[in-house]
């Protein structure tokens, strides 16, 4: 999965979900879930907190967030785990940077108040996906390049690399209608919370 | 004027003068270093005041500064590269697919009415690993599950009906524990929730042998339940001979198979056996109080059973004292619990095992429940036919010194109460009178209400009274087959406004939630009987609010009956609120002989008040 080429397992239905969560006193705790088509675990990863010095947050400045959460964390769970997953989600978008890390699309699943208003669907507008799903689109953005931002199923997308949309698009076509993309964080802050509480970080 | 760069500037203790020709002059004086500047500034002399002013400067003390430059110092942050964070990984078992269960041709749900928890914005309900859980790798497997609507509405998950929020709760407290306690108030659903988890543990093959444990009358209704919530899967009813309960015990295609406390005792030795067919990953106790006496001989085969899982069901986990839940609890986890624990510290112990909630607690369009305690004074004939009984009995008690057991003292009580039911003489009851007087608004109302005695001749006095309510039984002996007729009429008939129930008869498993009111003529020993009695009535359904009036003579044996029923709620909550500073309050033997002011004799019989 590392863009450094080398070999990697046969991607399969793992779909990955990486956050990252804020301790005042420790520091951020990176945690990522991988899970199948069923919403079923497969694999959780979760970092040692790490803490920005004072250089480093004077020097990184505005990137500071970008390096934390997707270089020094993002990257750090997605290099080695088990299950390659077909895409990334995550809910910062501090965690996007870890696209260019990596060679897996990362999408960021908007908060549904963010989500704007799409425009009714009409056959100009839809996009048909494998296994029926279909994408609606903004009609500013049809015909032209996929939109940055885009609905699946009930969830609402973001990805940084327009390029990805129609990859996650057709990645996910098989992903049950009802999927909450935006489950699955709650999962992993709960596992966090639980590991800082057995001691193991 | 013209400047050289000075290496310094030096000024000795100088004064400014004013030439007339040449301006405004610095005057310098002492080193031979120091220049006198011309400033060539033009002064125009003027004879003024102010300008004789100039000479009043004083000496002006000046210092050197140095004008060198430093060599710029460079301060280099070496810009490091944090180490890489340690990480913990966790691997869970590839989630095996579900697979049918039995058949799902018949009997299939039909489409799933649930609609997952982002249908109503509701909060997801979480899976939650239960305190004994110790690993770390198991905890975060239960944590990390999907939401339990999510596992639920999976395909063959359909409900014919959407369970209540605090259903789905309940079955997320089953679903991952070992040892549990479902102690819902009578009428939430613990059926339902029971058998949806085991329904999840099914499917998801987490147990394949399934045990439920039941009174024999209680039986059909499990097996209808099953049929309801859970049609996929085959369940078979332990009965018949000795010969086909052996065959029945030993299928293997059957995951769940129930059978009554009765048949479990007949069974035992079957049971005692290691025959691994006969292994349980999962035993669910219905009504589990019939356990609550360790020393039974149902307590022992039940104990004796084998199995990985043990779920207790009961509305009354402690209907008399603390020691019914250590009953219990030596099935669920021997030696857990003792009877020496105070009541606080037994409710801590067990506040991860059990699941307690009540109707107003959870139900918020419950319709409320009204208690109106009607406290009366006996008819002067009650009265006197009381003081009688009452003296004469005390008096035979002393007499029967060690010879008394406590079934002299139940026999005295019992006599007791019905004297203030009925004076024996003459029939005078001021709890009728004031039956009759709520009746007749009741009537007028065209609401309907229901009676409950412990005797069936008070009912049948009642019968006969009140006859312009259009009366209806319902007791022990009306027969079984005509039982279902008394309820349709009485729900129907807008005549009959009145049935009078016994608590054996009608106390359980009868839905009358078209009645508004509810009278209990006289006490039950047990208040987990009485509010079974009260949900008849105020349960799910109920169209208002439900009116409970309780009738209590005053100065007899009821008002102190009434006072340690009401210590025993009080023994209740503290176990399973947590709300009251604990007390030991159970109807021991020597509360039932202080009634009457007696003591104990030689230890015999053992109190069984309920």
């Amino acid at each position: 999965m590392a863009a450094d080429g080398r070999n990697e397992p046969k991607p399969r239905n793992c779909l990955g979900f990486l956050t990252v969560l804020e301790c005042p006193r420790d520091g951020l705790f990176g945690g990522y879930l991988a899970l199948d088509f069923r919403g079923r675990p497969l694999e959780f990863r979760c970092t040692a907190p790490i803490k920005p010095n004072r250089a480093q947050q004077i020097l990184y400045g505005a990137t500071l967030d970008d390096y934390l959460y997707g270089e020094q964390i993002g990257k750090t769970l997605l290099t080695g785990c088990k299950n390659t997953p077909l895409v990334v989600c995550a809910d910062q978008s501090a965690v996007l940077a870890v696209r260019e890390l990596i060679d897996v699309p990362v999408a960021l699943v908007e908060a549904p108040a963010a989500q704007p208003e799409v425009a009714p669907s009409n056959p100009a507008e839809t996009i048909p996906g494998n296994g029926g799903k279909t994408w609606r689109l903004h009609s500013a953005h049809a015909p032209g390049p996929p939109p940055q931002h885009f609905p699946l199923g009930h969830n609402r997308l973001f990805t940084p690399v327009a390029a990805d949309a129609t990859t996650i698009a057709e990645r996910l076509a098989d992903l049950p209608d009802g999927f909450d993309l935006a489950e699955p964080f709650a999962r992993i802050r709960e596992a966090i919370e639980e590991a800082r509480r057995a001691g193991g970080e | 004027m013209s400047f050289a760069h000075p290496q310094s500037l030096t000024a000795h203790p100088s004064r400014w003068s004013i030439d007339p020709v040449k301006g405004l002059r610095w005057e310098a004086s002492g080193s031979p270093d120091v220049r006198d500047w011309d400033l060539a500034a033009r002064v125009e002399p003027a004879s003024s005041a102010w300008s004789d002013q100039f000479d009043g400067f004083g000496p002006i003390d000046m210092v050197a500064v140095p004008l060198t430059t430093p060599r710029p110092r460079v301060v280099s942050v070496p810009i490091t590269r944090s180490p890489v964070p340690r990480t913990r990984s966790f691997h869970f078992l590839e989630p095996a697919e579900d697979e049918p269960v039995g058949s799902q041709a018949a009997g299939a749900p039909g489409p799933a009415v649930f609609h997952g928890p982002a249908a109503d914005g509701r909060q997801a309900i979480r899976i939650r690993p239960p305190g004994d859980v110790i690993k770390l790798l198991d905890r975060l497997n239960y944590l990390l599950q999907p939401p339990l609507e999510i596992l639920l509405a999976e395909r063959s998950f359909g409900f014919r009906f959407e369970p209540f929020h605090y259903q789905f709760e309940g079955i997320a407290f089953l679903y991952p524990r070992q040892t549990a306690i479902l102690a819902d108030e009578m009428g939430l659903g613990k059926t339902m929730q029971a058998i949806t988890a085991v329904r999840l543990l099914i499917h998801r093959r987490e147990a394949q042998r399934v045990l439920l444990v039941c009174p024999k009358s209680l039986v059909t209704n499990w097996r209808r339940e099953f049929d309801l919530w859970a049609p996929e899967i085959p369940v078979s009813v332990i009965e018949g001979n000795q010969a086909k309960r052996d065959w029945q015990w030993r299928l293997v295609d059957v995951p769940v198979k129930i059978a009554n406390y009765e048949l479990l005792n007949r069974d035992r030795n079957t049971l005692a056996g290691d025959d691994p067919a006969l292994s349980f990953d999962l035993v669910i106790l219905d009504e589990s109080q019939r356990i609550k006496n360790r020393h039974s001989a149902t307590s022992q085969v039940v104990r004796s059973l084998r199995a990985r899982r043990r779920w207790a069901l009961t509305g009354t986990p402690v209907e008399n004292s603390p020691e019914d839940l250590v009953g219990i609890f030596e099935f669920l986890s021997p030696g857990y619990l003792s009877p020496e624990m105070r009541p606080r510290r037994m409710g801590r112990a067990v506040s991860d095992y059990v699941l307690r909630r009540t109707k107003e607690a959870v139900l918020a369009d419950l319709p409320p429940k009204l208690f109106r305690d009607a406290e009366l004074e006996l008819s002067p004939e009650q009265h006197a036919a009381y003081q009688l009984a009452e003296g004469e009995g005390v008096v035979h008690l002393n007499e029967l010194g060690e010879r008394m057991t406590i079934q002299h003292v139940f026999e005295l009580i019992l006599r007791l109460k019905q004297i203030c039911n009925f004076d024996p003489a003459t029939g005078a009851s001021t709890k009728l009178e004031r039956l009759e007087a709520d009746l007749e608004e009741v009537a007028d109302s065209g609401r309907k209400a229901i009676v409950f005695s412990q005797w069936v001749e008070t009912l049948q006095r009642l019968r006969d009274v009140l006859g312009r309510f259009g009366p209806l039984e319902y007791h022990g002996r009306i027969p079984a087959k005509h039982r279902d007729g008394v309820i349709r009429r009485f729900r129907d008939d807008p005549d009959a406004h009145v049935l009078l129930l016994s608590y054996g008869a009608g106390g359980v498993g009868l839905n009358l939630q078209f009645a508004g009111y509810v009278f209990l003529f006289d006490r039950w020993w047990n208040p987990a009987v009485e509010d079974q009695a009260i949900n008849r009535v105020h349960r799910i359904g109920s169209a208002g609010p439900v009116t409970v009036t309780r009738m209590l003579t005053l100065g007899t044996i009821e008002e102190r009956i009434n006072r340690i029923l009401e210590e025993k709620r009080e023994l209740f909550d503290t176990i399973f609120s947590d709300l009251r500073p604990g007390r030991r309050l159970s109807l021991t033997q020597e509360e039932v002989l202080g009634l009457f002011d007696l003591s104990a004799p030689a230890p015999r019989a053992r109190p069984s008040a309920a």
